[in-house]
């Protein structure tokens, strides 16, 4: 009798998991690049096949421009925001492990990344109102005028990265931590008795030891920034049209797209776009984090 | 007999006892009877009627309709979905085409995309002959495809200004503004300031930021009533119409209003929660404002009055999407919420304005003046709506969203050129989406 090959049970055990990968990620993912050639209104059977017109369209939609150019700001400002200052927070949370409200400081900066957004993000409209919100009465202290943080162009975006990057820090600053604690004692140590003061142990010893771990925060941070949505919407939005100026995201103009103007195929191109940019910086992230740390 | 009650295999040797096999099938089976118990207790004939609205405060007043439908059918369960309007809205273009929406449905414009794909099927005769007796058939275009009636309109949004009548009197203003230049006159009495000159109390509080098309339906009414319009209409066909004299007009007196005369600035509070907090003296707006200020503030003193020439409005209708048992049951709910008690429930509760003919509101009217500018309007005032065209939502949009740059835009103010161009690169991209879908007047 011929004995089973040792192969045969972890495919099996895998096909479940990989049927469902397929299903759930795989299969939309083919569906959105083949509905970008096409022409399709959602509704209608008709679903004529136009190439790459959709594409072409796209590099002249000022609407389209305009909402990568918002999300690639947004995108980055975050990512410059919440890599240093997780890495800050979660040094000096690990600094004070063992004291009392260790606890404390780990939980509070947690804490934004679990609440609900549309609260939070509601919350932040109060703080960022022009008349009555309290960054304008603090920034007044010291003299500076109000300044209408969500109907400037401007501003409205740099308020949607302080809320993206408030909610991303928590998250940041625990998979620091979790860094942070894998740290060998006895390279610090080493280091100590070579006459390094604790923030050269931090930055000749703890950070090079923490580039995987800042490999995949960042990556995990700028793809979490490409796909903003909700933050920008609520920050913008009112139900009696008292709304502050919409700051235009590539989701956004995708279900803006999908579901007010019925432009099904347009929004897949557009998916397709944001895919490509996200694959390309993730791939440069990969590469950059890989060659300093061979360097 | 231990042998003969044990059952034999296959090749005649005795399988072991099936006792715990046995149990555990019982078990299912029973399991089965109490899941299947409770649906073999209610009454075979018990129904579910599903309303799918964009209008949450529209609850209320279908739960009623469906309270008295069960005089009809005691049997009947009305479970009303009412969510916010764009949500409702992308609700209908993932369910429509899959069979899957609710049994009685509101559309506005948009209803022309579903009636093209042959999504929503024909009313019954009966349908078609009661809209024909008591709906006048201008407001019954956006539910009519190829000549054919699908729907059953219910209400209407309409403009009307409403202003604060103690902040006129205290400006010396005794009636509302009867013309747009009047409107930008009364703003700049109307304005309340600070030391540095800044508003306070905006004179007039226009639509001038957030997203979707609602700024650009805004300015369609104020360009409107300078005699211009967005889009016309030319053998079947459109173009944008609003690169003109008229557009000018309305853009310029945004520009005035925001830039030039400081009477409203995008960050002060606007709309109905500005107008309820007193932090505006006027505005326009549907009639649903006046069941909010009932709500939230009913001391405030205030007025409505029609605008001058005319302004957009927006009908909403029911249909009945799916074929089958349950359709009759959707229509009958339909025309109960069309009986003129209903209707006049609704204006009374609602403040929205019913479309039906020959309903007296008298009775209402002597409750609730305000309403008299949105159901007592001029012979003349002219009722506009967005055309029933596949693109109107994505024309809106794309101009609001350039419409909101140009308000605040000071290289704009006091520079006709300047806003001509502007106008004009925004009407060049409005004929272009009409000419993508093969819409375009010559």
């Amino acid at each position: 009798m011929r004995s089973k090959p040792k192969w045969l049970f972890p495919v099996l055990a895998l096909v479940p998991v990989l049927g469902l990968y397929a299903c759930l990620r795989v299969y939309p993912i083919a569906e959105t690049l083949r509905l970008s050639l096409f022409k399709w209104n959602i509704i209608s059977r008709r679903k004529p096949f136009v190439g790459l017109d959709n594409f072409v369209e796209l590099m002249s939609d000022p609407l389209f421009l305009e909402a990568i150019f918002n999300t690639t700001v947004v995108a980055f400002g975050v990512l410059v925001i919440t890599i240093p200052v997780g890495l800050a927070l979660a040094a000096l949370i690990n600094g004070r492990q063992g004291l009392r409200r260790s606890g404390f400081y780990e939980t509070s900066i947690f804490l934004p990344h679990v609440v609900s957004l549309v609260p939070a993000a509601m919350a932040w409209k109060w703080i960022f109102d022009a008349r009555l919100g309290p960054l304008n009465a603090f920034i007044g202290w010291f003299g500076i005028p109000a300044q209408s943080w969500l109907f400037d162009p401007v501003l409205s975006i740099v308020c949607l990265i302080v809320l993206c990057s408030w909610q991303s820090i928590g998250y940041a600053v625990l998979i620091f931590l979790v860094g942070l604690k894998n740290v060998p004692e006895a390279l610090y140590e080493a280091a100590r008795l070579d006459g390094a003061s604790p923030f050269q142990a931090f930055r000749y010893v703890a950070i090079p030891l923490l580039k995987p771990v800042m490999l995949y925060v960042s990556v995990i941070t700028l793809i979490s920034s490409y796909n903003i949505y909700a933050q920008a919407f609520v920050l913008a939005s009112d139900v009696q049209g008292a709304p502050g100026h919409l700051v235009r995201v590539l989701v956004l103009d995708m279900l803006e797209n999908s579901f007010r103007n019925y432009r099904v195929g347009y929004a897949a191109a557009e998916a397709v776009v944001l895919l490509v940019i996200v694959l390309v910086l993730t791939g440069a992230q990969f590469r950059l984090f890989r060659d300093r740390s061979r360097a | 007999m231990a042998f003969i009650a044990t059952s034999v295999g296959t090749f005649g040797y005795p399988t072991p006892p099936r006792k715990k096999r046995l149990s555990l099938l019982s078990a299912a089976r029973w399991l089965a009877v109490a899941v299947a118990l409770p649906m073999l207790a209610s009454p075979a004939s018990a129904e579910k009627l599903t309303i799918w609205s964009g209008w949450p405060d529209l609850a209320p007043f279908y739960k009623r309709v469906g309270d008295q439908l069960k005089a009809k059918y005691p049997d009947l369960e009305i479970s009303v979905e009412a969510i916010a309007l764009r949500e409702h809205e992308k609700r209908l273009a993932l369910s429509l085409p899959s069979g899957a929406a609710g049994d009685v449905i509101e559309m506005e414009v948009e209803a022309a995309r579903y009636l093209e794909a042959g999504l929503i099927p024909e009313p019954p005769a009966s349908i078609v002959d009661f809209v024909k007796a008591n709906y006048d058939m201008t407001r019954v275009k956006t539910a009519t495809y190829d000549g054919k009636i699908y729907g059953v309109p219910l209400f209407q949004g309409q403009g009307a200004l409403f202003y604060n009548t103690d902040m006129f009197a205290k400006a010396g203003l005794n009636s509302p503004p009867k013309t747009m230049a009047e409107y930008t006159a009364y703003a700049q009495k109307l304005v309340q300031r600070d030391a540095s000159g800044a508003p306070t109390v905006s004179g007039w509080s226009l639509r001038l930021s957030g997203g979707g098309s609602g700024i650009a339906e805004k300015y369609w009414t104020i360009l409107y009533n300078f005699g211009g319009t967005l889009l016309e209409e030319k053998g079947g066909k459109w173009r944008a119409a609003y690169a003109n004299e008229a557009g000018r007009n309305a853009l310029k007196q945004y520009l005035d209003n925001v830039v030039s005369y400081r009477t409203v600035s995008p960050e002060m509070k606007a709309d109905a929660e500005a107008f309820e907090l007193g932090q505006t003296a006027m505005f326009i707006r549907e009639s649903w404002v006046i069941g909010d200020v009932a709500k939230k503030a009913p001391t405030l003193k205030y007025a409505t009055a029609p605008l001058p020439k005319g302004t957009l409005m927006v009908p909403v209708d029911l249909y009945v999407p799916n074929k089958g048992p349950k359709s009759q049951i959707a229509w009958d709910f339909v025309q109960k919420a069309n009986e003129p008690e209903n209707l006049l429930w609704l204006l009374e509760n609602t403040a929205w304005v019913p479309n039906r003919k020959g309903l007296d509101y008298s009775a209402i009217l002597g409750k609730i003046p305000q309403l008299g500018a949105f159901v007592n309007t001029p012979a003349d005032h002219v009722f506009f709506t967005v055309p029933a065209i596949s693109p109107a939502s994505e024309i809106l949009t794309r101009l609001a969203a350039r419409l909101e740059k140009a308000f605040t835009d000071k290289s704009l103010a006091g520079n006709d050129a300047a806003i001509d161009a502007f106008l004009k690169s925004a009407a060049e991209e409005s004929d272009k989406i009409l000419a993508r879908e093969d819409l375009l007047a010559k």
